[in-house]
């Protein structure tokens, strides 16, 4: 997995690398599961998202913010993210379980902030930093 | 202290303008030399960039608690001209109504001595906790809009609780001006299941003693004396007050290019009051203000439910000192410069401490000021103080809210095990339950300012003045 967890007091601020747009995505998702329920491994609930924004940071932004909405209403854990970004675009397919409270353990991601200077590209594919409210 | 800050007075400092490029009025912050060296250059930088903001009224203010977050520092305090000013989400936070509710209890230390850890057992089996957490209640949606509409008073309706519960709050429980209208169907959803849960990280419901009285008269007006066991609930408007912020967020940003308002932070996002954005955020976030209110009645319901299951006390005999809101938006008269005026005050980690005499405050409150309650961390003592006039001079009418944290959750997670803390803990005196000890590592004493020390600032800058002390003996966490 490609993510650090980096210092800051108050809330949770990661950092992100990838060769793709489409890993960043997915491992920016797996990370925020991480934080809310720690590990898991199943996979019976397969659910999708398709979303579109005005650019790249509002899209990772927004697809986040889905997968936290989907993970409270429905109550579920996802473990797996198989995601495609095409320009301002993501689909993706998740595949979770049930949350279990004997089993998941973590703390509520309460929103996903546009703090930090979003995404970069660099020489070796892309940087994010991205900071949760928790 | 940082380079370009100036001290202003024995516990107060000042960002001059020109810090940053573009502040329209100086920054003001509340520390003790103590605590200076726990203040961050970027939550200087936030305290500033919310200087640049339009219709700024005197200050951007931030209180001893101050930390870095994201839009507004924590501690954060502004107040924005009604014409001219601007409402934010991130001058409010992802909790809309985050806040404390303190209630008295006729027991002493000595009656709960025997059979705490069976207490705090009962309080966790009767409040739902932690992430997940899912309520007792199902509410439909004409329910919902009801409790949105109303607030606490939604849960006295019900029958969970008192209508003297409503005087001892902040806006009696309720703002008027909320419009469920402009809550999604998401935040809906999120939040029909979870009216009546704690939530997890920082959230807690505690049982307190009273240690120490400091200020005999308002103590008395509060109704709260030596060795007395209080509880003390901390929680927030749940998934429905973070879906309002993230829907609200999104239709602030493109406002702000609409309004041509130029930000250094793109989580400033952020509308004229009184445009249509802006009234529908302050309507939707006045909702999830409400939800929270009426969530905290609930877990206050089922608290006294179990009080009065083990120890035979009626309601009557509970009664609620006071709740408060850490992270919300207002519409308040102030004075400013002398010339009385309507203002929307946004409270980001910031608690209101109008002083006596306030047309809010309920008539035996009157003399003394409103009760703010500030919670300690896990294990530290929780503070009761009184708002007064110089709050309502130089603040706003606003003091500190809590410790604020000063190691990260790694690092508090390094310096502690979930386990060992639990065991320090017992053998302090203080019986903590939890889903799972890991989560308890993250909210560590050690990771906290000492909530001594903030409350001795804004007793010692007279922003608010300590009334009484709690110890924790036990606590419930997410």
């Amino acid at each position: 997995m490609s993510f650090i967890e980096l210092d800051h007091t108050a809330d949770v601020l990661l950092r992100v690398w990838g060769g793709t747009l489409d890993e960043v995505f997915a491992d920016a998702a797996r990370a925020m599961f991480q934080i809310m329920y720690g590990t898991c491994d199943a996979g019976e609930i397969v659910r999708t998202v398709d979303l579109e924004a005005e650019d790249i940071d509002s899209l990772l932004h927004d697809f986040l913010s889905e997968l936290l909405f989907l993970t409270d209403a429905e109550n579920v854990v996802f473990c797996s993210f198989d995601v495609d970004v095409r320009g301002n675009r993501v689909s993706a397919t998740l595949k979770g379980e049930a949350f279990d409270p004997a089993e998941h353990s973590g703390t509520i991601v309460k929103g996903v902030s546009y703090s930090g200077p979003g995404i970069v590209k660099g020489d070796e594919g892309y940087v994010l930093e991205i900071l949760f409210d928790i | 202290m940082h380079a370009g800050i100036n001290r202003v007075g024995a516990w107060e400092w000042e960002i001059p303008i020109g810090f940053i490029p573009g502040m329209r009025v100086p920054g003001r912050f509340y520390l003790s030399e103590e605590l200076a060296g726990t203040l961050e250059e970027g939550a200087l930088v936030q305290l500033a960039n919310v200087a640049t903001m339009p219709g700024i009224v005197k200050h951007s203010l931030a209180m001893p608690d101050i930390h870095w977050g994201y839009g507004f520092p924590i501690g954060g305090v502004a107040a924005f001209d009604l014409q001219e000013g601007v409402v934010s989400p991130g001058g409010v936070g992802f909790d809309i109504n985050c806040g404390v509710r303190l209630v008295a209890s006729p027991l002493t230390e000595t009656d709960i001595a025997r059979n705490r850890r069976q207490l705090v057992e009962e309080l966790f089996r009767a409040v739902p906790t932690g992430v997940g957490a899912r309520s007792a209640l199902s509410l439909s949606n004409r329910e919902l809009t009801d409790l949105m509409l109303t607030g606490a008073a939604w849960g006295v309706k019900q029958g969970f609780g008192m209508e003297s519960d409503l005087v001892h709050s902040e806006e009696k429980g309720g703002m008027k001006r909320a419009d469920p209208d402009a809550v999604s169907g998401k935040a809906r959803q999120r939040g029909m299941p979870q009216v009546g849960t704690l939530g997890a990280g920082n959230h807690f419901l505690e049982v307190q003693v009273v240690r120490e009285i400091l200020e005999p008269r308002a103590a008395a007006a509060y109704g709260v004396s030596p060795g007395q066991i209080c509880f003390m609930i901390h929680s927030g408007s749940r998934g429905l007050g973070h879906q309002v912020c993230t829907d609200h967020l999104k239709v602030l940003e493109k406002a702000t290019r609409k309004y041509n308002i130029s930000l250094p932070d793109r989580q400033l996002a952020c509308a004229p009051i009184d445009s249509p954005e802006g009234r529908a955020y302050f309507g939707a976030m006045a909702s999830a203000a409400n939800y929270a209110w009426a969530n905290r009645q609930l877990i206050m319901h089922a608290l006294r439910e179990v009080l009065h299951g083990m120890y035979g006390i009626e309601y009557e005999e509970m009664p609620m000192v006071y709740d408060v809101a850490h992270n919300v938006a207002k519409i308040e008269e102030h004075t400013v410069d002398g010339r009385r005026m309507q203002v929307c005050v946004h409270r980001k980690g910031a608690t209101r401490a109008f002083g006596p005499g306030s047309p809010d405050l309920p008539p035996e409150y009157m003399d003394v000021g409103q009760p703010v309650l500030i919670p300690g961390s896990m294990g530290t003592p929780s503070y009761l103080l009184c708002g007064t006039k110089t709050a309502m001079e130089r603040t706003f009418g606003s003091t500190c809210h809590g410790a604020g944290r000063v190691l990260s959750r790694t690092q508090a997670k390094k310096s502690v095990r979930g386990k060992e803390l639990r065991d320090q803990l017992a053998k302090e005196g203080i019986y903590v339950r939890a889903h799972h000890d890991a989560a308890l590592a993250e909210e560590a004493p050690a990771a906290y300012k000492q909530s001594s020390e903030v409350v001795r600032v804004v007793d010692g800058a007279g922003i608010s003045l300590l009334v009484a002390r709690m110890e924790p003996l036990g606590v419930i966490k997410g």
